[in-house]
């Protein structure tokens, strides 16, 4: 119950939402996402053609001979092979999908001689750049191969080409080779776009120290004069609440303002999830003041905030006044909403009113998740509503709801502690067979759960 | 709470949780029973359970009893009937810490 995930999940959502959503610069971002669901669209193309079953795409040998051999035959048995660039372009990625980069670079050769009205394009060498930033193990080399191949051939890499390549290093945990190529393009003129750039700072967030990110970004600013807008700032600001970091937070707030950005929906929503990370939800009502003086309109995600605060910080009263706040605002309450409150009024010892919420919430037409169920399970247990308790247990069994650690572990105990060691044997298999938690968690939670009834009996604390 | 705190500890304790999913060769009683000659704790535990529950041993009045039959008695001590309370202890006493 302590933790923060509900309202915490959707707040990290908006900002990976923020930095999705800004409509795509002009050649840039639609590349690099269909490129990724390239082979399933291509697919439909193939299809079209009668004589090529759509399996003959894939390739099972690694063999570059046998890839020539089958492209070969399928240029000379379709009667009119497809100009359709993206057909040839399929195959060559679904060769180089188990192939070496330089038998990839021969087929592709192979493929421009027997069929010459294939002149490759920029996907093409793509899948190509895809490949080689695969195969990068410490040096860039292949990848440098790819981008030479490129230039000479008059594609000379782009912004596109950046992304894909910083993409698929980063996925494949190449982070350092990811900075080394940008920094190597930037002085060649294809500097990252913001989407490339604020993708490296979040990666390198989550995956690598503070002081690389801080490195990086200061290079990028003092060599190529590559700042960081609003949304990087967010990232960072993010980044250093979740690991509770208050002082690089306040440091950037004020670094901030100091660039002249006016914080929006995102970076407040943002302030006020470090706020209940580090466990002051209590401020985030200043937070929405603060908003509020700017003038700064507040979402769904602000909101949902706001009330999980309020609620862990212990006051409920001004939780439930913000839910009307908010549906006047004509915003819907959904079920992180109600959880979060929910969390609150059982942290008050309150869980009947908890009970009562979900049926209300159920009556508005917002169907309950598992965190619900669990809040509630918990809270009931916790403030000894066994039978509550269990009737929501059985409900929960019905929906095939799985359980939570925490309430797991809180429910094996009320049980134990009336005596019904029996049903909590009940409980253990539905957390297995639910896949709930793993047997291990289950069965130790278990085990040390009778554990400590025993110690109670022996001491008169249970009957 | 005090459980809680002990479960950290157990999952954060490899030795501990090799303790209860590592395999070990059985002795005989067990092995009977088990029809293999290797299971970990865990897998012991889980099927005293089910076979607890498949030949209904829990008793009619006290769900909590469980009344031992001849085969699920040769592992469990020789008692006649047994607490689901005990039960992991009970299990427990067949593997013993190994020294290493």
């Amino acid at each position: 119950m302590g933790k923060l995930p509900p309202s915490l999940r959707s707040a990290n959502f908006a900002v990976n939402t923020l930095i999705k959503t800004p409509s795509p610069s002009p050649n840039s971002k639609p590349h690099c996402y269909p490129k990724k669901s390239q082979p399933p669209k291509k697919k439909p193309t193939s299809n079209t053609e009668p004589q090529l079953p759509s399996s003959i795409v894939a390739f099972d040998s690694t063999s570059l001979s046998d890839a020539k051999t089958l492209f070969n035959s399928l240029i000379s048995n379709s009667r009119n092979p497809t100009s359709d660039n993206k057909f040839y372009n399929a195959v060559l990625q679904s060769f180089s999908s188990n192939s070496t980069l330089q038998d990839s670079i021969f087929f592709l050769n192979h493929m421009i001689k027997v069929h010459p009205p294939f002149s490759p394009d920029r996907f093409t060498y793509h899948v190509l750049l895809i490949q080689s930033c695969k195969s990068v193990d410490l040096s860039l080399s292949p990848v440098h191969q790819v981008l030479n191949l490129m230039t000479t051939n008059g594609f000379p890499p782009n912004k596109v080409s950046t992304d894909i390549a910083v993409r698929t290093l980063c996925s494949l945990g190449h982070e350092e080779q990811a900075i080394e190529l940008v920094k190597e393009l930037s002085s060649k003129d294809s500097p990252p776009d913001t989407y490339t750039y604020n993708f490296i700072v979040r990666h390198l967030c989550k995956n690598r120290p503070l002081s690389t990110m801080n490195n990086f970004i200061k290079e990028m600013r003092e060599g190529f004069d590559i700042k960081p807008d609003l949304v990087t700032y967010t990232i960072m600001i993010d980044n250093v609440c979740n690991s509770k970091n208050l002082r690089e937070a306040t440091r950037l707030l004020g670094v901030l303002s100091e660039e002249g950005y006016k914080p929006d929906c995102y970076v407040y929503n943002t302030i006020m999830k470090g706020y209940c990370m580090l466990s002051q939800g209590g401020e985030v009502l200043g937070v929405y003041m603060k908003m509020q003086e700017e003038g700064v309109k507040a979402d769904l995600v602000t909101y949902n905030t706001l009330i999980y605060g309020l609620s862990k910080s212990g006051r409920v009263k001004d939780a439930k006044k913000f839910l009307n706040v908010m549906m006047e605002e004509g915003h819907v309450p959904d079920a992180v909403t109600y959880t979060s409150l929910m969390n609150g009024m059982c942290r008050e010892a309150d869980p009947l009113g908890a009970v009562a919420l979900l049926e209300k919430m159920e009556a508005r037409g917002c169907a309950p998740n598992s965190c619900t169920y669990n809040t509630l399970l918990h809270g009931l247990c916790k403030g000894r509503l066994l039978d509550k308790g269990m009737k929501l247990y059985d409900v929960m069994k019905q929906n095939g709801t799985k359980l939570e650690t925490g309430s797991y572990g809180t429910f094996l105990r009320a049980l134990c502690r009336n005596g019904r060691v029996a049903e909590a044997y009940e409980v253990f298999d539905y957390a297995i067979e639910s896949k709930s938690l793993t047997d291990v968690a289950a069965y130790t939670t278990l085990e040390s759960t009778l554990k400590w009834l025993k110690k109670a009996r022996e001491q008169g604390l249970v009957i | 709470m005090l459980p809680q705190r002990m479960k950290k500890a157990m999952t954060d304790n490899p030795k501990k949780l090799a303790n209860l999913i590592d395999l070990v060769n059985l002795p005989s009683t067990l092995r009977e029973f088990m029809g293999q000659s290797q299971t970990s704790r865990l897998g012991c535990f889980k099927r005293v359970w089910s076979y607890i529950k498949e030949n209904n041993l829990q008793d009619p009045n006290n769900k909590n009893l469980v009344n031992c039959d001849e085969k699920l008695k040769s592992v469990l001590l020789g008692k006649p009937q047994v607490e689901l309370t005990e039960l992991p202890t009970l299990i427990k006493l067949h593997f013993p810490k190994q020294p290493r």
